[in-house]
């Protein structure tokens, strides 16, 4: 009998062999209890959705999308993935001005930077955050990320752009809208690190946001239109530059994986070229293919938190390989655990306590330890750990970038 | 009258003695309702759930077909609870002859069956999982119906007007004066204890068993027995239901029901003796599936629940070996003009969604008999569960938001989810999570829904039906029975009963995740519970 | 990325087989699939308690010699086994998991269903009882959480009363609980358990057990208490003032949640990588040896080694596939003893031995694999997924991951030496 040799379901929906376990890691379920938990707003949710659109459940928008879920899984079941193609599929909400607001982060982010010391220091009294709470019901308690005056990509067209081609080595940047508008040093960072190994850096030609809060908000047909329009550019410059570099661990899955899984976009193309930083440079170093020289003295006390999307793509493990190699790093790996503001979840009013809540645990460990600093791969996590507890939190590329000796290692690396 | 005398008895828990029942005591009469198991565990509940258009018996049987058709029409209105108005497709694959379509879209509308010629391209848009290489496509007005939901209605309408049912009560034989037929007695299973019940009129209900109990009467029905295989798949592949447009032949519908699918069936002759032990062989199973995944090819990498059988109650004309030519029609007997045996009618044949016409038929008959001037009103009396509305306007009724199960309880229940408890949260809280079916509904079920056991309990509730059959489910279920009826160790040994029911429709397929899914159910209850043939 | 051992399969066996070998100052990673069965534990390990003839044993130790040549611990030796037996507890005390049991003689736990099943080791929670049906007390007081279904108190107190004992039956609801309640489905024993690990919490649901006590000389609790460490149980134990017994409940298990996140810290703080979520795809074999592993989030960095260690269970966890025509080993292929007619892999009553949970990979005398009859040199298999034993049945899951990862980290760990 030349049948039933696999078994193939939408996101294998149906290896769920019912064991739980994703319950127990979910960390929505603990503290906020009209979400029904991953299980049954999963593969169980599915089957009757499957009979009909109206056994779909509104609660399911309290899912982060952290995919813890998926991680813990041993069935394979993409848990995650069910869950927001429901959300996708049958929700019948249109999203508010308020998610439209948060999760059109280029946008705003475009209009929001000239005005950069004004958006700031209004976007931070008061009267503004008592309006957004009321109004748009974004939580009042919620620090805003800072809106930087000059972008990422001004100062590299004109500071950087220009050096690059001189390096034997090239890779392209996909740097997200965090880096433009809220974090240039960060880019810069980056920037400083590529050309100390021997990497020229380029730009994509024009990226877009690559779209995770569009999805998480329900623009889906938003969400579609930048990533056919990133894969497009992602594809031109895989063919010059092969590896497509980010520092942001979210972009990165959301381009690799999101794009095909939920938005149904084809990236075969360009999705194995997509990397995150560390994933790229630990294995050349550990390879030997390049040299890393590290300044004197250089100490620091540091807390890893491999951030949601990071766990899911698996890569930690080359962070922290990186990390630990710098001499004079104390490194701790902490818990495994969300922080709790999933993107723009934590924004939103409804969800500021059960935020806070789910990062708990994690906020306890790090205030236990008491580093230095903390690092992580991604910006969100680092507003949230940064507003609730008085610790900084670095990229890991920051602390190479500090900790590395530029100039000799770039010397090895010609 | 007294406590143990009747108008009528009816024999038989299926389909049939539940619609006649009801039928009955709608029309004023006393009723007695005997089983000797529990409700629908005869070819009620062992078939496609398929809620026939008549199409596929418009060629061959076009009497069937306009009965179908007829009764189609009505149980949409009258059952809508149990009814999926999923519409079909006819459809014609290369191998098979084009010709036949206009034949069968001819007979179609000659027995009053609305049949729509599609763009094969069309029909793909509409049902993506239907084979994408088809060359013809008719639309039918098909539609799927659950079996044991479908009963339970029917018996808690008749139970509601009067009638008693006894369960797990066998016929052992019949109190005859002469040639007529005064009553019955009964063994209770349960008990053990023997009783006689008395009725002017006892209807033989009984599907195929039905040929046992006339043999008791000394009459012979020449009944013909075939088993029908059938496969379950975990989620529904097709959201409409899938024929294929020839002469009927094996394995040749695929039915939508609730949240599974079912491809189906086979038909092979099989003795008397076998019908109480329907096993799934693997021949069988290969069949179904090669079978099946011409209609929808996305089954040969489906997962399946579970493979059963049933067996028809057909009642033979010729010696057609495969059973395929007997005619599908209701057979009406009155045992007097056949057989000299007064005070006894044996209604048989038809299918599941002709149940209310064979009651219609029988219960005339009975009033004949009995002198009773009443109409039938089944056509038009919608059965409990469906007398308000259907699934969003009854659920709105009781939450502004439902969640999840609240919906699923409804999808089950119909308007009849009233009757479950809901005063608190621990009403909600799930005991079948595959399913969603909550405390509140099950505890309903036990309470008033002549529950004997937990597999009883899974024909009311559909409780360990879902993909992890029973693995967390039945345990829970039988907690909440042992605290309602204070007998943790009889259930305990109900526990074992229905894992090993569920594992017989398991083995047969059991590969792939099925494997998984027992070996883990497997580790639950030897590895953690310490259950095991030892205790 | 270069390891000296490379163990598939973050179970029992591997974790053991992890921290064995980082230990002794091995750079190993454990890739595992998801979470694993320790979730689904009874919180109790089995050494021996049935022979493959149906045979009860009592003294497991004693009864090696009789088992078949190809099982797991004749493969290991007796001598061997019984020296792995002595080590258990002290292993899994360093990682802080108390265990008590006896090597000698099986004793008893009772199971959420009041059944008494034979164990040789306990996590904490959990008692042990030397005798079937020993009598705890003469009167108990069953005490469940309102609403919770997966604590079957019913069957629990049926089992204490046929050991002699009167059961009154009681339940117990806290705010900080009923919270959870009003979700439908998430009233489970890691989500209370969670709440329940907030101290003040876990005082007020002492101070509740104990309004409950009338005369009663015990009382039995579901074990849903001390999710990151077990601390809990000894402040409910101390709080409630009479003998208080934990009596595990339907999975997940939270002595088996918690004794999973224990062995991972155990092996992550001995220098380990852990890689939760991936999945080894395939490996590179050539002339005898595995040179390198695949996986599914690495892509195409590969992982290579000295060593590497199959630990990926049984069918559960996908370290066996069955299809309808074969069982196979998806990783390298190897070897399968199982048998060919479908039909022969079950038995129609479900409580009876299952044949297919015996299925496993052949092994040489050294525990390393076979792939087309030849033994693969650098790849050892250990756990659920050996040949030659039907675990489930003989009740010797836990001893055959133990001990043979004990027995792989030591020829492992023998052979750098040499």
């Amino acid at each position: 009998m030349n049948m039933q040799e696999k078994n193939e379901s939408a996101n294998n929906f149906e290896q769920c062999i019912k064991c739980t376990i994703c319950t127990a890691y979910c960390p929505v379920v603990p503290v906020n209890p009209i979400f029904p938990g991953p299980k049954q707003a999963g593969p169980d949710g599915e089957r009757l959705r499957l009979k009909s659109s109206y056994f779909f459940d509104d609660a399911l928008k309290y899912c982060m999308n952290c995919k813890r879920c998926d991680v813990s899984c041993p069935s394979g079941v993409k848990i995650s993935d069910i869950i927001q193609s429901a959300r996708i599929k049958y929700g019948r909400h249109k999203p508010k001005l308020r998610d439209m607001m948060l999760a059109s982060t280029d946008l705003v982010g475009t209009l929001a930077r000239p005005f950069a010391p004004i958006v700031n220091s209004t976007i931070s009294t008061k009267p503004v955050k008592a309006i957004l709470d009321g109004v748009m019901a974004i939580d009042h308690r919620r620090m805003f990320p800072k809106y930087a005056g000059r972008s990422f990509e001004s100062w590299f067209r004109k500071e950087a752009g220009p050096l690059q081609s001189s390096f034997r080595n090239q890779i392209s940047y996909f740097h997200g809208c965090y880096v433009n508008y809220n974090y240039p040093q960060l880019g810069k960072d980056f920037v400083k690190v590529m050309n100390a190994i021997g990497f020229g850096v380029n730009l994509l030609d024009h990226e877009k946001c690559c779209g995770v809060a569009m999805i998480s908000n329900g623009m889906m047909s938003s969400a579609k239109k930048h990533a056919v329009h990133n894969v497009k550019v992602l594809k031109k410059a895989a063919d010059t530059t092969r590896k497509i570099l980010a520092t942001s661990s979210t972009c990165t899955l959301t381009i690799r994986d999101e794009y095909p899984n939920l938005l149904k976009v084809d990236n075969s193309d360009v999705r194995n070229d997509m990397e995150i930083v560390t994933k790229f440079i630990y294995p050349l170093v550990a390879e030997g293919k390049v040299k890393l020289v590290f300044k004197k003295g250089y100490k620091a006390k540091v807390a890893y938190h491999v951030p949601c999307h990071m766990e899911r793509l698996g890569w930690g493990i080359f962070s922290a390989a990186l990390l630990k190699m710098i001499p004079g790093i104390e490194f701790t790996m902490l818990d495994s655990n969300c922080c709790g503001i999933a993107g723009t979840y934590g924004f939103k009013k409804e969800n500021y306590e059960a935020s806070q809540a789910i990062g708990k645990p994690l906020f306890d460990q790090i205030n236990g330890i008491d580093p230095d600093f903390v690092t992580s791969d991604c910006e969100t996590c680092k507003w949230q750990i940064e507003m609730s507890t008085k610790y900084q939190v670095k990229h890991p590329i920051s602390i190479l970038a500090e900790a590395l000796d530029l100039e000799a290692t770039a010397k090895l690396n010609k | 009258m007294k406590g143990n005398e009747f108008d009528v008895i009816i024999i038989g828990g299926g389909i049939t003695g539940a619609g006649t029942a009801r039928d009955c005591s709608l029309r004023g009469l006393k009723v007695l309702l005997i089983e000797r198991n529990d409700i629908a565990t005869g070819a009620t509940g062992r078939n496609h759930g398929l809620l026939h258009s008549g199409a596929r018996y418009a060629v061959t049987d076009k009497d069937s077909a306009s009965e179908c058709i007829k009764e189609n029409m009505i149980l949409k209105k009258i059952a809508r609870h149990c009814v999926d108005d999923t519409g079909g497709f006819f459809i014609t694959l290369p191998e098979d002859d084009l010709g036949y379509q206009s034949k069968f879209v001819e007979a179609c509308k000659a027995a009053g069956i609305n049949a729509e010629v599609l763009d094969p391209k069309e029909a793909i848009l509409e049902e993506p999982s239907v084979n994408p290489d088809i060359i013809g496509a008719v639309r039918v007005p098909d539609g799927s119906v659950d079996p044991f939901r479908l009963c339970l209605s029917n018996i808690v309408d008749a139970k509601a007007h009067g009638t008693k049912i006894l369960l797990y009560s066998e016929v052992v034989g019949f109190i005859k004066e002469g040639d007529t037929v005064k009553g019955v007695k009964i063994l209770d299973h349960a008990t053990g204890l023997t009783s006689e019940y008395y009725a002017p009129v006892t209807v033989n209900a009984a599907g195929i068993w039905g040929h046992h109990i006339a043999e008791l009467a000394g009459i012979r029905i020449g009944m013909y027995p075939a088993k029908g295989a059938l496969l379950i798949f975990a989620h529904r592949v097709n959201g409409i239901v899938i024929n294929r447009c020839r002469k009927p032949a094996n394995a040749d519908i695929l039915v939508p029901g609730d949240t599974v699918c079912v491809i189906g069936t086979t038909s092979t002759h099989v003795p008397f003796e076998e019908c109480d032990n329907m096993h799934v062989t693997p021949d069988e199973v290969d069949l179904l599936l090669s079978e099946g995944a011409k209609l929808a090819p996305v089954l040969s990498s489906t997962r399946i629940l579970r493979a059963y059988a049933g067996v028809r109650p057909l009642v033979s004309a010729d010696d057609d070996p495969t059973g395929r030519n007997i005619s599908r029609g209701i057979v009406l007997l009155d045992h007097e003009k056949r057989d000299g045996v007064k005070g006894l009618v044996s209604i048989t044949g038809g299918k599941l969604m002709t149940y209310r016409l064979m009651g219609e038929w029988a219960t005339n008959l009975v009033c004949k008999k009995l002198g009773v001037d009443k109409k039938c009103v089944t056509a038009v009396t919608p059965l409990p569960g469906s007398e308000t509305g259907g699934l969003e306007e009854v659920s709105k009724k009781f939450w502004t938001n439902p969640s999840t199960p609240q919906k699923a309880t409804v999808g089950r229940l119909g308007d009849q989810a009233s009757s479950v408890f809901l005063e608190d949260e621990y009403d909600q809280s799930l005991v079948c999570e595959c399913e969603e079916v909550s405390a509140g509904e099950v505890n309903q079920a036990i309470a008033n829904l002549e529950v004997h056991n937990l597999v009883d309990l899974r024909r009311r509730t559909r409780i360990g039906m879902g993909t992890c059959q029973g693995e967390l489910c039945a345990c829970r279920a039988a907690c909440l029975l042992a605290k309602a009826r204070n007998c943790a160790e009889e259930e305990k040994s109900d526990l074992c009963s229905f894992m090993n029911e569920r594992w017989k429709g398991m083995y047969p397929i059991a590969w792939g995740e099925t494997l998984r899914e027992s070996a883990y159910t497997q580790w639950v209850y030897s590895g953690v519970f310490g259950m095991n043939e030892n205790n | 990325m270069k390891y000296d051992t490379i163990i598939i399969g973050g179970g029992l066996s591997g974790l053991v087989c992890g921290i064995s070998l980082a230990k002794r100052g091995s750079k190993c990673v454990i890739v595992s699939a998801g979470q694993n069965a320790l979730n689904f534990s009874s919180g109790t390990f089995g050494l021996l308690s049935r022979l493959p003839d149906g045979r009860q044993i009592t003294s497991p130790l004693e009864a090696i010699g009789e088992l078949d040549e190809n099982h797991p611990y004749r493969i290991i030796g007796e001598d061997k086994i019984s020296e792995y037996a002595g080590m258990t507890a002290g292993f899994f005390e360093e990682c802080g998991i108390k265990l008590h049991g006896n090597n000698d003689a099986n004793g008893y736990v009772v199971t959420p269903t009041g059944d008494y099943k034979p164990a040789w080791l306990a996590m904490e929670d959990i008692t042990i009882f030397p005798e079937k049906q020993e009598k705890i007390g003469e009167k108990v007081l069953v005490v469940n959480f309102k609403g919770y279904l997966d604590f079957n108190s019913a069957f629990v107190a049926n089992a204490f009363e046929k050991s002699g004992s009167s059961c009154r039956m009681e339940t117990v609801s806290l705010e900080a609980t009923e919270r959870l309640r009003r979700n439908p489905t998430e009233m489970r024993a890691v989500n209370i358990a969670r709440v329940l690990d907030n101290e003040s919490v876990l005082s007020e649901f002492a101070e509740a057990v104990k309004k409950l006590i009338k005369d009663e000389d015990v009382v039995v609790l579901p074990a849903v208490f001390g999710l990151n460490n077990a601390a809990s149980l000894d402040i409910l134990k101390n709080n409630i003032g009479v003998k208080t017994l934990f009596v595990g409940t339907m999975p997940p298990s939270i002595p088996g949640v918690r004794t999973q996140m224990l062995l991972k810290r155990a092996f992550e703080g001995a220098g380990g990588t852990f890689l939760m979520g991936d999945e080894v795809t395939g490996g590179e074999i050539s002339g005898h040896r595995v040179l390198n592993v695949k996986t599914v989030n690495l892509g195409e960095v590969m992982l290579e080694a000295d060593n590497f260690v199959l630990s990926s269970g049984n069918f559960f966890s996908k370290g066996l596939i069955a299809s309808p025509e074969k069982v196979y080993e998806p990783v390298f292929d190897l070897d399968v003893d199982y048998l060919k007619d479908r039909s022969l892999w079950y038995d129609q009553d479900f409580f009876r031995k299952q044949d297919y949970m015996g299925f496993g990979v052949k092994v040489d005398s050294s525990l390393h694999a076979l792939k087309g009859g030849d033994a693969i040199d650098n790849l050892y298999v250990t756990g659920s997924i050996l040949a030659g034993t039907n675990q489930l049945y003989e009740g010797c899951g836990a001893g055959v991951a133990i001990f043979s990862a004990f027995y792989v980290a030591d020829s492992i760990s023998g052979k750098k030496e040499n």
